[in-house]
């Protein structure tokens, strides 16, 4: 176990968001002691992962024997003289430069939706926090674990969280989807409490790594029939997880039952699930002929639903929910193309879109702050109201859509790259168009909600936009500005860590 | 013995959850919903723990008097025992959050009747 200081702030990256939301569940009542604890651990998420050095994490100090000559040597043969030796004998959190750049992102999107919560929510010191914080902590875990059960465990946590954050935000109809979400969920994770049972079955393993490793070098049949079954359940949690299709509508209507900050971390959340269970996906099964065209296939279909059904919605969070799961097929077609540049493509879309959603949701969370109202039908003229605003969610839209010089530009060109160097032009065009498409339904709710003439009977219930949410909003479009002028600073911690996966 | 332990459980655990899945599909009570789902993770935690079954094999617990070498051939899986009470404790939490909605969902509209709360006219769609 390494003892140096950096590696060891590799499990604080969990642990310390998981604490403090314990710690706040037994100080209901007390705000400002809440308010304090929230802002200073809010504040140590994006820091920690630019602090920590690379490395691994063995839990309980158990290293593979390979590496523990003490206890190896008295042990039978039959366990060190084989691959036994090599394996992981407890859970082990990996992080790279890659969970380093997705680790900073999730820092910043929690911080700001942790601040936007404090100052908007009430009452601060009631469950709300205590849920964006454990979100915070299980996302981490997603992004970190090399251990398939683990990651089985903070995703339960993490939907169990995504169902509070739901329940809290007194959005009509809250309690029936978190309901549905919940039934579906039912199904769906013992599917994939399954899958990893079979994968434990056939190579006694856990681990991420010893598992691939086992079927790479031929101690479990690479075709055998049970893995084929452990691949397709594994693949089932994965839509459910991330909110593929035939998801997609359940997924989009959490986003839209939950706070627009709560819905900026529930969003991160799919992004990091859909990319951690999809590298695993790669990892284990990314020698099958199919795993990769049914990547591709299923991340056209969630891109096409999806958009063509935001066109339709009235409610302005339902049509960013969807543009949000349809922009998730974006990052699936840079996984399924398998190639170094591909795969890095869709990681640096990844990190683009939990930000710029974020962005959106905060954005057009203004509009509901001020008038309780999210349907785009009985809004109007709100540009005049908060001008400022309606400029930063017009950048944001703008983003989204891959407009230059912002983030999503460089990350959809190059994917469109990938797709012509991988042999696929179709697939680049498909993208194109459905950008567009992105950028009439934004433009869509954007006329309608700002400059459009405003309503009679629409009232403005409160004047003035939290100054917390504006620096957010500020920040987030610096992140975009960022990646956008200067990708190479995305794509530098990006390309080891798909290198690593082809 | 018609079949061994193992294949015994596997196959109840396969009935539990196909049982478990037409339930929750086909059933409208929901409190008989969440009762069906309860199979279908019962399923998946017997399925699980016989992934651990070792014909003949004993309680993973290293005794006095045993030697490293016959234990090690003898002793059954303890990995799926460890992982199934973390998996029983996510089934009990999920379960307990779906019958407190179910409450409120009671108070509030009077009914348990899936197809009248969550059916496509309402607005948990």
């Amino acid at each position: 176990m390494s003892l140096h200081p950096a590696n060891l702030l590799i499990p604080l990256m969990v642990i310390i968001p998981l604490t403090c939301a314990l710690l706040l569940n037994v100080l209901h009542g007390k705000d400002r002691t809440v308010k304090i604890i929230s802002v200073v651990v809010a504040l140590a998420l994006p820091v920690l992962p630019l602090l920590a050095g690379y490395g691994t994490q063995y839990f309980g100090g158990y290293v593979p024997l390979a590496q523990n000559s003490a206890i190896a040597s008295g042990l039978p043969t039959s366990i060190t003289g084989s691959a036994l030796s090599l394996f992981h004998p407890a859970i082990t959190y990996f992080f790279g430069s890659g969970q380093k750049l997705m680790l900073f992102i999730l820092g910043v999107v929690a911080l700001f939706s942790i601040f936007a919560s404090l100052y908007e929510v009430k009452r601060p010191s009631g469950v709300y926090t205590y849920l964006l914080f454990m979100l915070a902590a299980s996302i981490a875990a997603l992004i970190l674990t090399d251990d398939i059960f683990n990651l089985y465990v903070f995703f339960e946590i993490a939907a169990l969280t995504q169902v509070g954050i739901i329940l809290v935000s007194r959005v009509k109809g809250n309690y029936e989807t978190a309901l549905k979400y919940m039934i579906l969920g039912g199904i769906a994770s013992p599917m994939l409490l399954i899958g990893i049972a079979l994968l434990l079955g056939v190579t006694g393993n856990v681990n991420i790594t010893d598992i691939a490793y086992s079927i790479k070098t031929g101690l479990v049949n690479p075709n055998s029939s049970v893995l084929l079954m452990a691949c397709g359940l594994i693949t089932f949690g994965w839509l459910y997880g991330a909110g593929l299709p035939p998801f997609h509508s359940i997924k989009s209507a959490v986003y839209s039952k939950a706070l627009p900050n709560g819905a900026a971390m529930l969003q991160a959340f799919s992004v990091f699930m859909f990319v951690a269970l999809g590298i695993i996906i790669l990892r284990i099964f990314g020698y099958l002929p199919f795993t990769k065209v049914f990547i591709i296939g299923i991340s056209l279909l969630a891109m096409v639903l999806s958009i063509t059904m935001a066109i339709t919605q009235t409610d302005f969070k339902r049509i960013i929910a969807y543009l949000a799961v349809g922009e998730l097929g974006y990052i699936g077609i840079g996984l399924g193309l398998g190639t170094v540049a591909g795969i890095t493509a869709g990681l640096f879309q990844a990190v683009n879109e939990v930000v710029i959603t974020a962005f959106l949701f905060l954005g057009f969370g203004t509009v509901l702050y001020k008038t309780r109202q999210s349907d785009i039908r009985k809004l109007g003229g709100m540009m005049f109201e908060s001008p400022k605003s309606a400029f930063l969610v017009l950048l944001a839209g703008f983003a989204m859509a891959g407009v230059p010089p912002l983030n999503a530009f460089q990350s959809k060109l190059m994917l469109i790259q990938a797709t012509l160097k991988a042999g696929i032009p179709e697939l680049g065009v498909i993208m194109i168009l459905l950008s567009i498409v992105t950028f009439m339904t934004f433009m869509k709710a954007f006329y309608a909600i700002y400059l459009r003439s405003k309503p009679k009977d629409l009232k403005i219930l409160e004047k003035k936009i939290p100054r917390v949410t504006m620096v957010a909003m500020v920040a987030f479009l610096v992140i975009c500005i960022t990646f956008g002028v200067f990708p190479q600073l995305a794509i530098g911690y990006l390309q080891p860590l798909a290198a690593g996966l082809v | 013995m018609i079949m061994d332990t193992q294949s015994a459980s596997l196959l109840t655990a396969s009935s539990l959850i196909i049982i478990g899945i037409f339930g929750t599909v086909f059933l409208d009570n929901l409190i008989k919903k969440v009762i069906a789902l309860g199979f279908v993770g019962d399923g998946a935690n017997l399925f699980l723990i016989a992934m651990g079954y070792k014909a003949g094999g004993i309680v993973y617990i290293f005794m006095p008097g045993m030697s490293r070498d016959w234990f090690a051939q003898n002793a059954s899986y303890p990995l799926p025992f460890a992982l199934v009470l973390t998996s029983i404790v996510i089934g009990a939490s999920t379960m307990a959050v779906m019958l407190g909605i179910i409450i409120v969902l009671y108070k509030r509209h009077g009914s348990i009747s899936a197809s009248k709360l969550l059916g496509d006219g309402n607005n948990g769609k």
